[in-house]
């Protein structure tokens, strides 16, 4: 009995996104990460008293005073409406990255000739700084929400392209022979071998292309 | 479903040196009739894998023929199911979906392919595994899981490469015992290659023995002894003998790797083992 309720708990961590049994508020506070909550409480309790003991506001301000500030800004309309426009943008961004980028990813993952054909113009274009792209995306798609996305959108597009050949490449090539001889044919290749072998590489990319993103949008 | 390999040349191109490439096999020969066991035997980098790939359409052949079932082999086929030395199972699925896999690609229906599954899953005692991944078993578990996905529809050839050199001694005899009831009772034309002189004497009906040079066959020695194998017959031990001394000549001394280390070891201890029994 104990050893089966072992292998569920194990099962639920590592598969925790499939379980649908469980009610939400339980599985929040499983997931909570006490190790880093205790990290933060002793940062916050530093702040505090740091910022007290030294009492020069206006280089080190009070701790309640920011958090009070803070307060103001996420009850502030406007605020809101401001972080969910550019939440939305950076979501944007990136779902046009990844449409564009999946299928070239996994192209160039799994032929080493389409890897050798694209590869060089990716890596050239990928080295041109966002701020140059940014006079040329006013002029192709106006002022407004064109050009960020377009910004957000190309940044994304090669970390999601680089990451997902990575992924695809990472695929022990046994895996298309065991399903061929299983008689599998393209669909399914595609369908049972690269697409969950790239997985955590695409995911990657697209938490990298959205962390990026963020960063770029300001 | 008979095994033809006629005069099949393989060569490897070498990355560092252009126009040299790397001669593998070089006119290799045999034949696997319909319903038989045979298993390969040789020093570890003669070739083996290579002959075995082949066969199973996984990569191509400079020059020669092989034929299965009176038909080229130009690709891979469920017609032949294929066990890996490093298992090939898929980490994304579970034990049951990777032993169902085959079923499902032949469209069997669900309600079957779950029957089969429960029947698969006793054979190798490994009903507990069935809705695991593939990361949380043992290297033995995960070498039963690869065998009984590739028997799982009833394949007509059966190719295996070293598909019990994981497996712990106990296991191993139990397994090679299923193995060969299964097999014998289907008649499935079967080719393995193995490493274990017993092994190939207790499953097979031929053993063939390659050697070194270009994959040369080296004997292809008829293995006449009723089945089930009894291991402690006087005979049983002149096969082990004959077998172990050819394995011997194959390596002819040389020994290069780790694995030809193992082999050395393994026949020394055979040959320990076969006087405490005499
Ligand atoms: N893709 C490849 N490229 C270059 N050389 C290769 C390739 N595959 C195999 N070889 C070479 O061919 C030879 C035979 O390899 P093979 O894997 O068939 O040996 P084996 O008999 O199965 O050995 P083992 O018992 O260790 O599995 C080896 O020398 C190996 O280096
Ligand atoms: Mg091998």
């Amino acid at each position: 009995m104990e050893e089966k309720d072992q292998l569920q708990s194990r099962q639920w961590k590592s598969f925790s996104d499939r379980s649908r049994t469980m009610n939400m508020g339980t599985q929040a506070l499983k997931k909570l990460n006490y190790p880093a909550v205790t990290m933060l409480l002793v940062l916050m309790a530093a702040w505090y008293f740091g910022a007290h003991v030294y009492n020069k506001p206006f280089v080190f301000p009070y701790f309640e005073v920011v958090m009070g500030r803070i307060g103001e800004a996420l009850t502030d309309l406007a605020v809101l409406r401001a972080i969910g426009i550019t939440m939305r943008r950076v979501l944007m961004g990136t779902l046009y990255g990844f449409i564009i980028g999946l299928p070239l990813g996994m192209a160039m993952g799994f032929s080493p000739l389409i890897m050798k054909t694209l590869s060089p113009f990716v890596n050239a274009v990928r080295q041109i700084p966002t701020t140059a792209w940014v006079p040329l995306a006013i002029i192709w798609f106006g002022l407004g929400d064109g050009p960020t996305l377009f910004v957000l959108a190309l940044h994304g597009v090669f970390v999601i392209i680089l990451n997902t050949a990575a992924g695809v490449m990472d695929i022990n090539p046994e895996y298309y022979n065991a399903v061929k001889s299983m008689g599998a044919g393209p669909v399914e290749i595609v369908k049972d071998v690269i697409f969950p072998g790239a997985l955590p590489g695409v995911i990657t990319g697209i938490r990298l292309a959205m962390g990026m993103g963020w960063m770029t949008v300001v | 479903m008979s095994i033809i390999v006629d005069h099949v040349t393989k060569s490897f191109s070498e990355r560092n040196r252009r126009r040299q490439s790397k001669l593998v096999l070089k006119d290799v020969c045999f034949e696997v009739p319909d319903g038989e066991f045979v298993s390969l035997l040789g020093p570890s980098g003669c070739g083996k894998s290579t002959t075995l790939t082949i066969i199973a359409g996984f990569q191509g052949r400079d020059s020669g023929d092989v034929i299965v079932n009176g038909r080229t082999v130009t690709r891979p086929g469920p017609d032949r199911a294929f066990v890996f030395q490093d298992y090939a199972l898929l980490p994304w699925m579970k034990v049951g979906e990777n032993i169902t896999y085959p079923m499902k690609m032949q469209r069997v229906p669900k309600e079957e392919r779950e029957k089969r599954l429960d029947e698969l899953l006793s054979l190798a005692q490994l009903q507990e595994c069935r809705d695991q991944y593939i990361n949380e078993l043992s290297g033995g578990m995960k070498q039963r899981v690869a065998l009984l996905r590739a028997i799982a529809c009833d394949p007509e050839v059966l190719l295996m490469d070293e598909p019990l050199g994981a497996v712990d001694f106990q296991m191993r005899k139990l397994l090679q015992l299923q193995l060969e009831s299964i097999l014998m009772q289907k008649k499935v034309t079967t080719l393995m290659v193995t490493h274990d002189v017993d092994e190939a004497v207790y499953l097979s009906d031929r053993v063939i023995v390659m050697g070194r040079d270009h994959g040369n066959i080296l004997a292809d020695v008829a293995i006449e002894l009723d089945r089930p194998r009894d291991r402690t017959s006087e005979k049983y031990h002149g096969y082990c003998d004959q077998l172990t001394e050819l394995l011997k000549t194959a390596l002819s001394g040389e020994v290069f790797t780790k694995e030809d280390e193992d082999i050395m070891n393994f026949i020394k201890n055979a040959e320990i083992e076969s006087r405490r029994h005499c």
